[in-house]
């Protein structure tokens, strides 16, 4: 609807003026002729082609013309999109009916000579000469171009918008934020000539630009924390997001910034930094669903990259040729294959382990200079360590071993705990002979049942962040070297299928004291040494960390296939003697940082061997309580004289050896500091090169297809030509596209900065340039901006031009005439309004309400989100842990990207997946965003806090209040009709409170942040209700 | 050509104005009395050809069921069980999990029935929709793309592999618009059951993708909030909700004074809506009042998040004008076990099915219903792990029933081992065209500009399945 008035707008003059192919004739054709009369060889009908002139112009096979210059009843085209019968073209099945009018441009064009134009796009960028002012509202060339076509159509601009107005537009178009009431009063009270641009400069140099720019590219370059398919598990990113944070921070020049992200570890002496860049071309969804074809899903994956690169730098849609010749524009499927060839030579594998040792791939650890020498060291010691542990001999020789085995000496003995409780108030229980629910995988199948479970503990009830579960047990007379902890899986446990939730289980300390009876005071007893038997070891939840001291660190599992129970043993310090009254009190902490990461089912042991090795093969209630043999399987086959490699046994005798019982401990300990050091450095995927595989062509896209031509890399054919005379890299790639040579990139990145701060592009197809796009209203300022973007690559200089326009500063205000005449406001005679984005939604309501925590870069965050968000996730079952303390409070760019399950607040202001690359968000108005607006306790948190503020800073009365309340959200007074509005809903409010407490102090409990004790509850509650209806404002979320 | 902005205008406009249209007016529009068949409250207004269907529900089994087990009797499977799977069958044709592994045939594990005047004949695990084969349409000749999980929910849900098109509710939606107000056009969902290797299933498979987002379905759930956010804030009752909207509506409408921008009329009419959705909702999702027959029909516990509480649903929202209701079952990838496994599934689809098919029927709702029964591909004639079947993508069954549908008839078939769909083979878009068609839509003719390409539901191909239309 918009582009027919835009049409008719344009058309007023054209219908007397000359017929323009480019802003006329090549939309229609594009859209009614090109799908049969076009590019595409195999979709050609009756040998008629229409892109190109000289072919139009020639004789078809059945003998007619298309196209005779200045003739046209002569020309068949004319003589066919004229037929009222069923000669009409285009045919009545395709559903393209020409307007009187295109046909009537169609006849004029022919007759006029049936010029050609070559398609903007592809012509190379040439700074165009400045229109001469049309008025004295002129900032730079921005203004001469956008005036010159206004006064074409008789319109002009609007004055400069009021200084508030645009302090607020210009601080939430470059931040994201809005700006403080300090800033706001400090800009009003500057009468500087350069006023306005100082604050610009100011706020590009701050890091808050850099937020803003780097989640627009991140939409881009499809930027994510997890995988995309299947388990959409999550993969090591991050740094990489830090990497582009910085690249806008430090404004790197464009070139060097595709250079990099493309094609860094290309580069000669490739730094850290540049190979971290280097994961944008890893940043593609992979899979690690069992039984997919690798083939397939490395067609997938290169196809992907194809689209982005082809979308991000080129505003193409080369992605449409992988089955095909592109329908509209000149790229053959040659041309997609000969682009995914460039990417041949990514190592990498079709199945992309989502876990184990193998798990992403290619990654690379980026280390502190001071981790890097804490890790050498380690190393060396634990060399050492090791060295000395094999040498020395042990002190129990193996027909010992064997002797106590077949005398079950070293089994573990399952303990019948007297009672269990949590501290956090979950209910534990200790199982008797009554059955109990169990379901968990075995051989591949899910098996139900119930049955008797004696001395399990089964946690249920509420589910506490973190909980300490005390367990008293009586073993009975003995001694005793070590205590087993068997964590038991159970497919209902939202916790990779063992703890209560999150996605992990981590048991953050064990200890344990004895005391002679009940009555007495209790014994605390050390642990010298731990001992797992995961099947899947992870090395930042090593099993000593359960005996550290250190309440962050612990032992467990996360996202892994475990399909066993845990076991972890632990020796005791010395000998425990029990008499038959002896009480031992068992305490198993769960402090993690992950909320939920608590054991959901355990059962207790005691070992009285030399010493027993953890229970490995139990699997969910299935086996003998007692079958923990107490020895490695290995061991055991080395026992019975079986294996070869002897060296599990005398691994084993060594560890079981008392006297080197110092040595053991000690390269546990260097080994478990080394796994948790590794875990704590941070790591991202990257681009590893490799021989490049063979590219062929895919007919049709079928990646079984094993007889295409073979392809080597190359730019689209009718662009140009890179590295002749050997193979193109990625790098040339690269290099191609931030060159003169290349028309694409400027005109595209450009047009992408323009949508951003007038809400329309100058083509508004922000992903294609081609003949489906539509041609820019303002072609001519586009490729001025594309000319000087191009001199320096310099994104800053770019944006600063733009927001120092006439343009971009006018009011934003419209009039009835012009909205008739202009309803997209295309012309831009005036500025627009627009929401702001997703991320800058919740910024917002953080930043008002003084939450907002500003830390530039850094591993993901996770708000709180609704429970069971994540349920329809699998492989593994998990659950989601919000961030702890401030960390929940940072904005809004660094919220985990989960792909399938984007946090729901975002989602519903259109944040994309980022499964794909996202150039254009919408940006919708739904009721969805309604309700997260009212009842996300995100933002009724922030409510709270903002109304704390409001009363504490505020001032005495209520209007007074208000007026300060507006001047920080929306940097402004507020009117009497506001003011009459608030205070009857403030009055309302009071009185529901006043009469019910209870309903104050639970609308003061929502989030975490400490509510102050100086106020009263009733006067916070109501205060929240108006700080939340004004956090609740369309013009809070709507950039004017 | 498709303009968003204007477009939520006047929605907007539409919804703000169409406010207060209740129930009972809603049902009496569902009947049609007198009015024009075709006209439409969404972007295909009016409609290409008159419409059968109004509403489509969708009984999506996830993991993919087996054909074999269910709607496609193979006695000559059966005689080769444990014989080599013939080469000509499987040569160059795409395998996932057996991929390098012997290849054996794996009879049927269960025993077929003929049922109802129409005899179709099914699995004696369904006696319950064995009970009610004359009101439906078995498809045997299904096939789709996608060999994995992922993919091939992505392929039956939006016609396309790529992340980013509209699911077929959202283009359902967007074609026809909704027909309450109260809630969203578009509702996705899951059952709980014994579940065993519960499919992950994405957000991407409701998601409007190119289309504004208003389109996209809404999830309910049966733990925590239903819709998400639909609670008030804790220690804000309905009274005071209604006074902080009211209060937020009346500040944006001075601001609307001053600016006179449309978009803030469509944000108030916004928070109405949501205020509407948070009224509706509650009322919708208690089931409490159901009569014990209606509920033991179903099988349906309240509360119990199952597939039967969900068919019951299902019916509750149609009744309540919801345009396309999806229905997630998860656990239908019997790698193994299938002879465990099967009766399990069978016990929790197959009464409910039935049910909800029977429901509607007396309700008067299934001539204008479609009702759509199946998952995202089949399973193959070989064994996997000694009891269990892989993904399959060349022969499937589907049911469909209601809406324009031909009651009681088989349509299309595999091969004698049911493998490869031989006779009047169907595809995913061939599914799509037809349902699109019922509903009074060309598919060729409903397309969203993206990226220069004519977007659509059916991609390039998809033909409506003509013969089994009533």
């Amino acid at each position: 609807m918009r582009d027919l008035i835009l049409l008719l707008l344009a058309g007023a003059a054209a219908l007397s003026a000359k017929v323009s192919f480019n802003r006329e004739i090549r939309p229609i054709m594009a859209d009614t002729c090109f799908r049969c009369h076009g590019p595409d060889r195999g979709a050609r009908m009756a040998d008629l082609r229409l892109d190109l002139r000289e072919e139009a112009l020639r004789k078809t096979k059945s003998g007619v013309i298309p196209i005779v210059p200045g003739r046209p009843e002569e020309s068949a085209i004319v003589d066919r999109v004229l037929a009222t019968n069923a000669r009409v073209m285009p045919p009545k099945f395709a559903h393209k009916d020409l307007s009187e009018r295109q046909k009537a441009l169609i006849r004029q064009w022919v007759a006029e000579g049936a010029e050609y134009e070559g398609h903007w796009a592809y012509t190379p960028i040439r700074r165009p000469e400045t229109p001469p002012a049309a008025s004295s509202l002129i900032r730079n060339p921005i203004d001469n171009f956008i005036q010159a076509r206004l006064k074409l159509e008789d319109l002009s601009p609007s004055p400069e918008a009021d200084r508030r107005t645009l302090l607020r537009r210009v601080t939430l178009d470059l931040t994201g934020l809005p700006p403080t009431a300090a800033e706001t009063a400090a800009f009003l009270k500057n009468t500087a000539p350069d006023a306005y641009e100082a604050t610009v400069d100011r706020l590009l140099a701050s890091p808050r630009h850099a937020e803003r720019q780097a989640q627009v590219w991140l939409d881009a370059i499809r930027y994510s924390d997890t995988c995309g398919f299947h388990g959409d598990n999550p993969l090591p990113a991050w740094p990489f997001r830090d990497w582009v944070l910085r690249a806008f921070r430090d404004n790197k020049p464009f070139d060097e910034f595709t250079r990099e992200q493309l094609a860094g570890d290309l580069l000669p002496n490739a730094t850290d930094a540049q190979r971290v860049a280097s994961a944008f071309n890893r940043m593609n969804r992979t899979s690690a669903e069992g039984g997919l074809q690798p083939q397939e899903y490395l067609a997938k994956y290169a196809a992907d990259r194809v689209r982005t690169t082809s979308n991000v730098w080129l505003g193409s849609t080369l992605g449409c040729a992988e089955c095909h010749d592109h329908k509209f524009d000149p790229f053959t499927a040659r041309d997609f294959y000969s682009m995914k060839a460039f990417f041949a030579d990514i190592r990498e594998t079709g199945l992309v382990p989502d876990r184990g040792p193998n798990a992403w791939g290619t990654q690379l650890a980026l280390p502190t200079p001071d981790q890097k020498a804490q890790r050498e060291r380690i190393v060396r010691d634990l060399e050492e360590v090791r060295a000395k542990l094999e040498a020395a001999a042990p002190s129990i020789s193996a027909a010992d071993l064997r002797k106590r085995f077949d005398a079950g000496e070293l089994s573990w003995r399952q303990q019948m705990p007297l009672a269990a409780r949590s501290t956090s108030g979950a209910k534990l229980t200790v199982l008797g002979a009554e059955p109990i629910d169990s379901m968990y995988e075995f051989r591949g199948s899910l098996v139900s049942e119930r049955k008797a479970a004696p001395g399990l503990v089964a946690a249920s009830g509420p589910a506490p962040d973190n909980d300490t579960y005390v367990v008293t047990l009586k073993p009975g007379a003995g001694e005793w070297t070590a205590l087993g902890v068997e964590i038991i899986q159970d497919e209902k446990l939202p916790g990779v299928r063992m703890a209560r939730g999150s996605d992990r289980v981590m048991l953050t300390e064990v200890e344990a004291g004895l005391s002679p009876n009940e009555t007495a005071p209790e014994r605390p007893l050390g642990f010298t040494l731990a001992t797992a038997g995961n099947q899947f070891p992870i090395s930042g939840l090593p099993a000593m960390a359960a005996i550290d001291s250190d309440p962050k660190t612990g032992w467990g599992t996360a996202i892994h296939g475990e399909t066993r129970n845990l076991f972890l043993a632990l020796r005791f310090g010395e000998k425990l003697t029990t008499t038959a009254a002896s009480v031992l009190t068992v305490r198993l902490q769960h402090d993690a940082e992950p909320r939920r990461a608590v054991t959901g089912r355990f059962r207790l042991y005691l070992s009285n061997a030399v010493y027993a090795w953890p229970g490995t093969d139990s699997i969910g209630l299935r086996d003998p309580l007692e079958l923990n043999s107490g020895l490695p399987p290995a061991v055991l086959s080395n026992l019975r004289g079986e294996g070869e490699d002897r060296k599990p046994l005398e691994a084993y005798l060594r560890f079981a050896s008392l006297p080197l019982e110092p040595l053991v401990v000690e390269a546990a300990r260097l080994e478990s500091q080394l796994g948790l050091l590794d875990a704590a450095i941070p790591r991202v995927v990257v681009t590893e090169s490799g021989p490049p595989a063979v590219t062929r062509i895919l007919r049709r896209g079928d990646f079984l297809d094993e007889a295409g031509d073979i392809v080597d890399p190359a730019i689209p054919g009718f662009l140009g030509k890179v590295a002749e005379g050997r193979r193109a890299t990625r790098l040339d790639l690269a290099n191609w596209i931030v060159s003169r040579e290349n028309p694409l990139t400027a005109r595209v990145f450009v047009n992408r900065l323009w949508r951003q701060f007038f809400g329309t592009g100058l083509t508004k197809s922000l992903d294609d340039l081609g003949s489906q796009g539509e041609i820019p209203t303002h072609l001519e300022l586009l490729d001025w901006l594309a000319a000087s973007f191009m001199e320096r690559w310099d994104v800053r200089q770019s944006i600063r031009t733009i927001v120092t326009s006439h343009a971009y500063r006018q009011s934003s205000l419209s009039k009835p005439d012009l909205d008739a005449r202009d309803p997209g406001n295309r012309l831009l005679a005036r500025q627009s309004r627009f929401r702001v984005d997703a991320e800058s939604v919740r910024d917002l309501a953080l930043a008002v309400s003084g939450l907002l925590e500003e830390r530039f870069g850094g591993p993901s965050i996770r708000p709180p989100q609704p429970e069971s968000y994540l349920a329809a996730l699998n492989f593994p079952k998990r659950d989601y842990s919000a961030s702890r303390g401030r960390e929940q409070y940072r904005r809004g760019i660094y919220v985990h990207w989960q792909r399938s399950f984007l946090h729901p607040s975002l989602l519903a202001f259109d944040a994309p997946t980022r499964e794909e690359c996202t150039l254009n968000r919408v940006s919708s108005n739904t009721p969805l965003q309604a309700l997260v607006l009212l009842n996300d306790p995100v933002f009724i948190e922030a409510a709270r806090v903002f109304a704390q503020r409001i009363l504490t800073e505020g001032g005495r009365t209520f209007p007074r209040q208000l007026q300060w309340a507006f001047q920080l959200a929306l940097n402004r007074e507020p009117t009497a009709d506001e003011l009459r509005i608030l205070t009857g809903l403030q009055r309302a409010s009071h009185r529901r409170f006043n009469a019910r407490p209870a309903a104050a102090a639970e609308l003061l409990k929502t989030g975490e942040s400490v509510v102050p004790s100086n106020l009263r509850p009733a006067d916070l509650a109501a205060m929240t209700t108006v700080a939340r209806a004004v956090l609740n404002l369309h013009e809070l979320i709507t950039r004017n | 050509m498709f303009d968003r902005q204007q477009l939520d205008r006047q929605q907007a406009r539409r919804s703000f104005l169409g406010r207060g249209l209740g129930l009972i007016a809603l049902n009496s529009l569902l009947k049609g009395a007198g009015e024009d068949n075709r006209a439409s409250k969404g972007v295909v207004n009016p409609l290409h050809h008159e419409p059968k269907a109004k509403r489509v529900i969708f009984l999506y089994q996830a993991g993919g069921p087996s054909h074999l087990e269910t709607f496609d009797y193979k006695p000559k499977l059966a005689k080769m069980d444990g014989q080599t799977m013939p080469e000509s069958f499987t040569k160059g044709q795409q395998i996932a999990q057996l991929q390098g592994k012997q290849l054996n045939c794996f009879g049927p594990r269960f025993g077929f029935k003929r049922y109802g005047k129409s005899g179709q004949e099914m699995t004696e695990l369904f006696p319950h929709i064995g009970s009610i084969a004359d009101e439906v349409c078995i498809v045997r000749s299904m096939s789709t793309e996608q060999i994995n999980h992922d993919p091939a929910h992505t392929i039956m849900n939006t016609g396309s592999i790529i992340a980013g098109r509209p699911s077929m509710g959202s283009w359902v939606v967007y074609g026809l618009g909704a027909e309450t107000e109260v809630l969203p056009g578009f509702v996705v969902l899951f059952s709980s059951g014994r579940g065993g290797q519960n499919q992950p299933i994405a957000a991407r498979q409701w998601s409007a993708g190119i289309l504004p987002s208003k389109y996209q379905g809404v999830k309910f759930n049966s733990v925590g909030d239903p819709v998400l956010y639909i609670q008030n804030p804790h220690g804000i009752d309905d009274a005071l909700q209604k006074k902080s909207i009211d209060a937020v509506n009346a500040l944006n409408r001075v601001q609307h004074k001053a600016l006179a921008d449309p978009e803030i009329l469509t944000r108030i009419a916004q928070y109405e809506m949501a205020f509407k959705m948070q009224s509706s909702v509650p009322g919708l999702m208690d089931m409490s009042k159901e009569p014990a027959n209606v509920l033991d029909d179903y099988g349906a516990k309240p509360g119990d998040g199952s597939f039967a509480s969900n068919c019951l649903l299902a019916r509750r929202l149609a009744e309540r004008g919801v345009r396309f209701i999806q229905i997630y079952h998860r656990d239908w990838d019997h790698h193994a076990g299938i002879s465990q496994n099967m009766p399990l599934k069978a016990e929790e689809v197959d009464r409910p099915t039935a049910a909800l098919i029977r429901d509607l029927k007396q309700r008067g709702l299934l001539d204008s219903t479609l009702v759509v029964w199946g998952g995202e591909f089949g399973r193959t004639p070989m064994s996997q792990s000694g009891d269990g079947r892989d993904h399959h993508i060349k022969g499937f069954s589907y049911m469909l029933a209601g809406g324009g549908i031909k009651p009681g008839i088989s349509y299309g078939a595999t091969d004698e081992l049911g493998y490869a769909a031989i006779e009047n083979p169907v595809t995913v878009h061939g599914v799509h065209a037809t349902m699109l068609h019922l509903l009074g839509v060309d598919h060729q003719r409903m397309t969203v500009k993206s990226q220069g390409l004519d977007v659509r539901l059916t991609g390039i191909s998809g033909q409506v399945v003509r013969d089994i239309l009533a």
